[in-house]
Parts: C-alpha cells; sequence; structure tokens
C-alpha cells in the first residue's frame, strides 16, 4: 500500500493524513474497483462519518471585494468610487453587514448572516490560484483538475476523490453528478457519474406507453454485449429508476426553506432533494454564472448586475442551509463555493473591475469551522500591497481549503493524487 | 495530388466540438445554457467513468505498449475496445467495412452503389473529393449558412448567434449529406487535431474550418500545417498573440510540437519550447482576425530549436526574421517523428484503437514516401486486410448522430434540432476547450447513453416541416420483414440473428403500425449494435 507520502513534506500535513487514515477499514477491495490509471492508493474510508460534498463553481471570476469587503480600509473605497458596498455603519440602504470588526458582507447576500453566526459558514479571503494567468480559460481549467498547467491531467480533483474512495453505499448506481449541461470537469474522472442538468427529467423519453417496454428491450440489449458498453447503459437505466422514485417536483424543503426560482435555485433544490433521497448521491457539482463584471458592476444597487446574481448564490444557499444542513439530519454536508479568480481593487472606466488574482470562498457545514473570515497576512489595500500594483494578493491555495476538506471531512486520505505535487498548509477550515 | 477544394462548394465545418455561445468573455456555463435551443426539452445523460477520462488521455499521450489487455474484471478500464467479436462476426462483406470506416455510419443505397464499383474503385472516388459531383449539398450550404463565406470583418459584423449556429449546421449537415464522404470524416479528424474552441476565438472559427481544415483535409500534411500556422483562429486560440520580444507566450510554440507535428514524444525539450516560442515572436493577429506577421515584436537575437542554431540578424522591418519560423515549421512537417505521430492518429481513427506496429510503420512509410500526401496514407491504412480484421470503434456523438440521419433518410430544411441533440449528447461541434480535441474513446463517451437514447428517439419520430422522417420503406407487412428493413437501412443487413429476433420481436404486437415502427427504429439507432463501426 503506497500511499502517498512522498508529495506531503509537511509535519502538520502528515499528521492531518495519518488522522484521516485511521479508522479507514480501508485498503482491501480496492484493486478491482480502482481505475488502472490511479497509482496505488489507499482506499478512503467507507464509513457513513463521511460528508457529502456539494461543489460549486462561480464561473466568469467572482469580485470577492464585493461580496465580502474590509469596510475600515479606506483604499477599498477611493479605488471603487461606484464599485463599493457601503460601510456597515454608514446610512446607506444597500450597506452591508459587518461579519467582524473589518469585513462586512453585501446586503445582497444578507441572508448568508444566520448560518455565518450559526457558525456553519466560513469564508476564506484572498483565496485562488497560486499561478497568476488571468484566463478564464486556463484558469477555471486549473482549479478543477487541481493543478495548473499539466496538460495530461484532464481528470478533476472531485472526480479523483471519488475515484478513490469506496461508494458510501455499495452498489449505488449513481454516486455523483453534476446538475449542468455536460460532465463538469471538477467531476469528470468519477466512477458512476453523469451530466443530469434537471434530474425531474431524467428519464427515457417517448411515449409514456411504451416506456417500461422500451426500456426492458434496452436492457436486455446492453446486458448481452461486453461491459465496455453494457455497463454504462445498465447504470443509466439503474439510475433513471432511482430518480424516478423521487418526487422532484413535490419536494417540500425543511427548515421553512424558500429556494429562488433561478436556475442555481432550482439545481441546489434538487441537491437538497438527492441528498435526502438518501440513494448514495456523495457528491454534487453545480455552477452559476454572470460573474464577469468588466462593466456596471453596481454590486451595492438594488437589483444591480452584481447584486442580482450575488442574491441568487446567498438564497439559494441560505435556503440550502436550513433545509439539508440544520435540524436533526443523518447525513452531513459540506457545501465549498469558489471562483476562478478575482477582480482587480480599482475599478475601471466602465464602472466594473476586470480579471484579478485572489477572491474569496465560501465553506459551509456543519462540520466547518464557521463564523470567522479566514486570511493569511491580509494588508491594507494600498496600491504597493496589491500584485502588479492592481489585485488583491492570493495568500490562501484553494487547494489547501480542498485538501482539508477532502482529508477531514471526506476521509480520503490520498491527497497527493486528488492533488498531485501540492503540499497543503493545513488552515484550519473544518471541526 | 490531394484535393484542394475550390472555394465555391464546401467549406465551413468540421466536426468536433463546440457548443455556440458568445464571443470573447462569456463563461462557460452561459455558453451551456446560452444554446441549447433545440435541446432544451431533452434530457440529458450520460456517465464518463473514472476510467474513460484518463485513458482517453493518457492513451494519447503515453502509448500503451500492453501486448494483449488483460481480459478480465478491469476490462471496463481498458482502453482499447473490448468488444464484440460477435459483431466484427456478422460483418463479413469488405465493401460493408469500408464504407463504416470511410463513411459516416452504412446505408442502403450507398451499399448498393459501392459494391457496384468495387472496393478500390469505390476508396478511389472517394479520395478525390473533388471530382464527386456534391452540387446540391454546396448549394444548400450557400444558401443557408451564409456567415460560411464571409471575412473576418464581416463575421465581425455580424449576429454572433447567428454564426455560431451556422458553422456547427453546415458541418452537420454536410457529414449526412455530402457524397464525400471520406472527405468528410478527414475534416472530421483534422477538425480535432488542430482542435479550435469557438468559446476563446469566437467567429474566427469560422474562418479556419474554410481556410485551413476544410482546404487541405485531403491534402498534403505540409501545406495543411502551415496553413494552421496561418491561421489567426490558431493564433488567437493558442495566445500567439500574446506572445512578442522579452516576454513570451509558449502556448502556441507548445502545441505546434507536442499535438499539431511531431507529438508528445517528439524529442523537444523545454528549452526547444522558450526558442520555438522566440522565434514565432511577431506571428499575431490584426484588425478582426487576419494573420499578420510583426517585426516590432520579433525578436531578432540568437535562437536555437531543435539542435538548429539561428544566429542574430539586424532588427528589420516588413517579413524580416518572418523567415525563421517559416523555416521551421517546414521542418516540423516533414520530421520524421511527425510521419510516425501522424500515421498513429490517422490510423486510430480510421481504423482501430490499438493499429499494431507493422500497420503504423506502412502508414509511417507512406507518409515519408509522399511528403505526406493525406489520400496517399488513407490508402495504406483502409486496405481490405486491415478492415477485415480491425476491431469495431465506438461512433462518438457527432457520428452516430450523422449516422443515424443517414440511415433515416428524413427530408431536411434545417438540422438545428441535429445540433441541439449534439449538444445534449455533450460533443457540442468546436467547444472542446483544450487543444487535443474531443477524445476519440470509447470509455469517455459510453456514459453518455442516456442523451443518445432519447436522440434516437426523437430523430425517429420527427414528422415536422423542416425535418420528416418518413417511416414508411421501414414498414413490413409482419414483424420479421418490418426487422428485416430495418437491419438493411440501418445495419446493412449486417446483424446478430439475436438481435434480428429481438427487433422483430418488438414489432410483432403492431408491425404495421407506423408509431410502433418509428419506436423500433428508435431502439435499433439505440441498440448496442448501432454504437459501432
Amino acid at each position: 500500500m503506497a500511499q502517498h507520502e512522498h508529495d506531503t513534506g509537511c509535519e502538520e500535513y502528515n499528521t492531518l493524513s495519518r488522522r484521516a487514515f485511521v479508522g479507514a477499514a480501508a485498503g482491501v477491495a480496492a484493486a478491482a474497483t480502482l481505475p488502472a490509471w490511479l497509482p496505488k492508493v489507499v482506499l478512503a474510508q467507507s464509513a457513513s462519518s463521511r460528508d457529502i460534498i456539494v461543489s460549486v463553481f462561480l464561473r466568469g471570476g467572482s469580485d470577492g471585494l464585493s461580496m465580502v469587503y474590509p469596510f475600515t480600509d479606506t483604499n477599498y473605497y477611493t479605488g471603487r468610487p461606484t464599485v463599493a458596498i457601503p460601510r456597515p455603519d454608514s446610512n446607506s440602504a444597500t450597506r452591508g453587514i459587518a461579519l467582524n470588526g473589518q469585513f462586512g458582507i453585501s446586503a445582497a447576500m444578507s441572508s448568508l448572516v444566520p448560518a455565518y453566526q450559526a457558525g456553519n459558514l466560513l469564508v476564506v479571503h484572498g483565496a485562488g490560484l497560486v499561478d497568476n494567468t488571468r484566463s478564464h480559460f486556463d484558469a477555471q481549467r486549473f482549479i478543477e483538475v487541481g493543478k495548473a498547467r499539466d496538460a495530461n491531467l484532464v481528470t478533476g480533483w472531485l472526480g479523483r476523490h471519488l475515484a478513490t474512495s469506496t461508494p458510501m453505499r455499495s452498489n449505488a448506481p449513481l454516486r455523483a453528478l453534476g446538475l449542468s449541461q455536460g460532465m463538469p470537469r471538477t467531476l469528470v474522472g468519477a466512477p458512476k457519474s453523469l451530466p443530469i442538468p434537471n434530474p425531474a427529467g431524467f428519464g427515457l423519453g417517448g411515449s409514456t406507453t411504451t416506456r417500461t417496454e422500451r426500456s426492458a428491450w434496452l436492457r436486455g440489449d446492453y446486458e448481452a454485449v461486453d461491459t465496455s458498453i453494457g455497463a454504462p447503459a445498465l447504470d443509466a437505466l439503474n439510475t433513471v429508476t432511482l430518480l424516478n422514485n423521487i418526487n422532484f417536483n413535490g419536494y417540500v424543503p425543511s427548515g421553512g426553506a424558500v429556494y429562488p426560482n433561478t436556475g442555481f435555485g432550482r439545481g441546489m433544490r434538487s441537491a437538497a432533494a438527492l441528498i435526502k433521497a438518501d440513494i448514495g448521491i456523495e457528491a454534487l457539482q453545480l455552477d452559476i454564472g454572470g460573474w464577469d463584471t468588466h462593466s456596471g458592476q453596481a454590486p451595492a444597487v438594488v437589483n444591480g448586475n452584481m447584486a442580482r446574481t450575488m442574491t441568487d448564490l446567498a438564497q439559494s444557499m441560505a435556503a440550502f442551509h436550513a433545509d439539508a444542513m440544520t435540524g436533526g439530519v443523518s447525513y452531513r454536508v459540506t457545501l465549498v463555493v469558489l471562483s476562478e479568480f478575482g477582480r482587480n481593487v480599482r475599478e475601471n472606466g466602465s464602472q466594473g473591475t476586470d480579471h484579478g488574482r485572489g477572491s474569496c470562498m465560501f465553506v459551509m457545514g456543519p462540520g466547518i469551522a464557521g463564523g470567522r473570515v479566514m486570511t493569511n497576512n491580509w494588508v491594507p489595500l494600498a496600491r504597493e500591497n496589491l500584485e502588479s500594483g492592481q489585485d488583491l494578493r492570493v495568500t490562501i491555495d484553494h487547494r489547501d481549503i480542498l485538501s482539508e476538506i477532502v482529508a477531514r471531512r471526506l476521509g480520503n486520505p490520498n491527497l497527493g493524487v486528488i492533488f498531485p505535487s501540492y503540499v497543503p498548509t493545513v488552515r484550519g477550515v473544518t471541526l | 495530388m490531394g484535393v484542394t477544394l475550390e472555394h465555391d462548394e464546401v467549406h465551413g465545418a468540421e466536426q468536433g466540438l463546440a457548443t455556440a455561445e458568445v464571443s470573447g468573455e462569456a463563461s462557460i456555463s452561459s455558453r451551456r445554457t446560452f444554446f441549447v435551443t433545440a435541446a432544451a426539452a431533452m434530457v440529458i445523460g450520460g456517465a464518463k467513468d473514472a476510467q474513460a477520462q484518463s485513458v482517453s488521455r493518457t492513451g494519447r499521450r503515453a502509448r500503451r505498449k500492453l501486448p494483449e489487455p488483460v481480459r478480465g474484471v478491469s476490462l471496463a478500464l481498458a482502453s482499447a475496445a473490448a468488444p464484440p467479436d460477435a459483431q466484427l462476426a456478422v460483418w463479413r462483406d469488405p465493401v460493408g467495412r469500408l464504407l463504416r470506416r470511410a463513411n459516416f455510419g452504412i446505408t442502403r443505397d450507398e451499399l448498393v452503389r459501392a459494391k457496384a464499383l468495387g472496393f478500390s474503385k469505390y476508396l478511389e472516388e472517394q479520395l478525390r473529393p473533388s471530382m464527386i459531383d456534391d452540387r446540391d449539398v454546396a448549394a444548400f450550404v450557400a444558401t443557408n449558412y451564409p456567415t460560411l463565406r464571409m471575412t473576418p470583418e464581416e463575421l465581425y459584423g455580424a449576429d454572433q448567434g447567428k454564426v455560431s449556429n451556422e458553422i456547427q449546421e453546415a458541418t452537420i449537415y454536410r457529414a449526412a449529406f455530402s457524397k464525400r464522404q471520406l472527405y468528410e470524416r478527414m475534416v472530421e479528424f483534422w477538425s480535432d487535431h488542430f482542435n479550435i474552441d469557438r468559446d476563446k476565438v469566437g467567429y474566427l472559427k469560422t474562418t479556419d474550418d474554410r481556410d485551413v481544415i476544410r482546404k487541405h483535409a485531403l491534402g498534403k500534411f505540409p501545406a495543411l500545417l502551415k496553413a494552421s500556422a496561418h491561421s489567426a483562429a490558431m493564433m488567437r486560440y493558442l495566445d500567439q498573440p500574446d506572445s512578442r520580444r522579452g516576454n513570451i507566450n509558449e502556448n502556441y510554440a507548445r502545441e505546434i510540437m507536442e499535438l499539431h507535428s511531431v507529438g508528445v514524444e517528439g524529442g523537444y525539450t523545454q528549452q526547444d519550447v522558450n526558442e520555438l516560442a522566440r522565434v514565432l515572436t511577431g506571428w499575431t493577429v490584426s484588425g478582426r482576425g487576419i494573420f499578420t506577421y510583426d517585426a516590432q515584436i520579433h525578436d531578432f537575437g540568437p535562437k536555437s530549436v531543435l539542435g538548429k542554431t539561428i544566429p542574430a540578424t539586424a532588427v528589420g522591418k516588413g517579413l524580416a526574421g518572418k523567415g525563421e519560423a517559416d523555416a521551421i515549421i517546414d521542418s516540423l512537417a516533414l520530421h520524421p517523428k511527425t510521419a510516425h505521430y501522424i500515421a498513429i492518429k490517422m490510423t486510430k481513427f480510421l481504423l482501430q484503437y490499438d493499429p499494431t506496429d507493422a500497420m503504423v510503420a506502412a502508414v509511417e512509410a507512406e507518409f515519408t514516401k509522399t511528403k505526406g500526401d493525406i489520400p496517399s496514407m488513407v490508402r495504406v491504412i483502409l486496405t481490405e486486410q486491415n478492415l477485415m480484421v480491425a476491431p469495431v470503434k465506438y461512433k462518438r456523438p457527432f457520428h452516430w448522430a450523422v449516422a443515424a440521419v443517414r440511415s433515416l433518410g428524413p427530408s431536411v430544411t434545417s438540422v438545428s434540432l441535429i445540433r441541439g441533440l449534439v449538444d445534449n449528447m455533450g460533443h457540442s461541434l468546436f467547444s472542446w476547450e483544450t487543444p487535443d480535441g474531443y477524445p476519440d474513446k470509447m470509455e469517455f463517451w459510453s456514459g453518455l447513453v442516456l442523451a443518445r437514447w432519447n436522440a434516437a428517439n426523437s430523430i425517429s419520430s420527427q414528422t415536422g416541416a423542416t425535418f420528416n422522417f418518413n417511416v414508411t420503406p421501414f414498414v413490413g407487412t409482419t414483424a420479421e420483414t418490418g426487422a428485416a428493413l430495418i437491419v438493411d437501412q440501418l445495419f446493412g443487413g449486417e446483424v446478430t440473428e439475436s438481435f434480428r429476433t429481438r427487433l422483430a420481436d418488438f414489432l410483432r404486437p403492431a408491425p404495421t403500425n407506423t408509431a410502433r415502427v418509428r419506436e423500433a427504429v428508435g431502439l435499433a439507432l439505440s441498440s448496442s449494435q448501432f454504437q459501432w463501426y
């Protein structure tokens, strides 16, 4: 059992890794199910102590400084005459809400305050990719595959997590899904995973009268052929059965949760329904776009461009928190939200912001050490402190956050496979 | 010599990838959601197994040397076709095998025609596409997809949604209806080899498709490589305009070696990549998308690439310094490693996932002998001898959709339906992000099967004005005759007996009921047997 200790020089990390490994009755039964392309790994814990993970990607480069902002920093206000969130102690109707003495959350995201106060929501600021690309194309890819500039790496970090862990439910037809049109790269490489943009509609089309008959015909056809083509076909048929047993349209969220009627809101609602259906799904990936705010950003204007997007995000997250993370639930969920990069500290000539570097991440869940804004050597946003004189520096590698979630919440010690060639620093994300 | 198609007819598309989208900066998610159009109501399905993905990439990069894949539990992980010796056994007709590889799907009429011509004459005909009268398709394309003829300036001013849809639909239409089937297959191949993502370059893909891919798809490889190197779309896709003296971007320099010519095992070093990037400084794009050489940003210092020294020269103007890269590209085009790499890729695409060393060596030798003449290489690959032993391959979604259309022979005035279905199946044309092109690996695609089944059902039930599938020729008087009609039309008459029986069994309750027959056709398109070629 060659664990990837060599990837992990750091003492603190090794402790983390060992701890995660303890109790993993793992390792056995691995060979038959592990993809041939993976290096030898230690199977993650199969116990139900593992969290389900929901991963959300903010596509387009989200302006972290409009979501959670340093209201005591005058540089913030001088650099952003029209694109700043008013101080929490101001009289502005769109003022933010103080999370602590230094940072506030924008009014558009105020629905997240209860989760923050409950200690379930962690904000990580100045987070992002260490690689300094400002290309959406590259940055999204680097984050999703878990490593920058490695053309050979095509599977996603979450896909590799699933590929190196035993299913939480043996024989689950579906372990992961992307609630998206096409398989999100984050999940590529995951066994038993499907892109399902609308789980309520996942099924065989055509006449309902003949559906069962046609389904049986296809099952017979694919049962008779080689597993290379037969197995995924049968997985799909089984998933249809599985999802058809879930009444998505009649789903009633608990905790009084109300999801916004937006694409993302409906996706989060479906995610909760899938988790509660208890069918063995252990990872979900969602996307929300609209963050590429080069002009008319308006984060602090009622119904402003970015204000709307932030409201959608925050209300959906808050509903999910009330619905799937609180009360007497038999499972635990960790939600992580990130974007490919942040945006310039100073606004541009069109009341927007251009591609920058550090942004903020959100991590939410009952197993998260929340109620804090985590930073690493945060400095005033004066020009001399900025990367290239214009950007919030990346002071926390997003992989530090993800690694800790993977190791401690998802019980998978194979960080050397999931984030190749990276030695994470433990930041204290989890309880 | 090969074929350099004249400007009037064909032009336009290719295959491979993309979804539509917006122009420059739109996020991926917006691209995915914007143009779902016809697709909106459909369901997506699909699983890409872990195995699948990785093998697809590693398989390409590091050639698998396993003598014989171990058959057993881990079978689903093997990159090679695990398939169906049974499938192979029923495909006895060499002409049928040729058609399956050289066409997008076999059709009864084409099979009859090809058999009349004979194996060799049919292949030779297909290797000279400019001699094949294809004016109906050319006329349809000219009428329906006017943006294909536009200059970059015109394209810039056009409706971007229309530009995107037209390049995709023209690609589908040509693949489905052109008589130059082998040519269209090669367009598909080169579109992946010289992959460009419309999400990054927008309308410029239209010009690359026309002036690079389709112009040289059955021509000479060196001309194709050179055309690609002078493509504004490729320059932009691989960040070449960002590269300048003192501040290079190595993206294109790397990929022209790694992916376009000598291959990742081509023997170059990181130093070569850096140096080639310096050599390429000045190769850029101007205006709305015109390839331009700009001496002002060229690095005139001394350089050394692949063992070749380029002395420093005085800073010049005009085209001064451009010849440095021209010379390197010329030598890459005919490099022995390129012969090998292109031979492997073409053989894999046209013939089988894991060709033998001997097969590849023959193709490689032909490349060397003919200085990269593409039809000559195809001739060495698609021999009767090779075809009779080649394991089956799995149709990618685009291939599958086009084959379905060809099999059913619908009356069509728009293929927007098919574009939406191809999107649903995960193969949006010209949308593969990374420069390696859509994978051609069974494992990558085989999980997206539900979307494929629903697409089959959708196509076989079309009775609309723009896409009408006339089911009458498929209706028999009995279940058995009905099954035979479907088998003849969709499979060249060659299926397993159990398949034929099961199809008849499905028809039996109402063999003359057209709704039933449409469903049977949909199932036949969904069946495992229709996925192979």
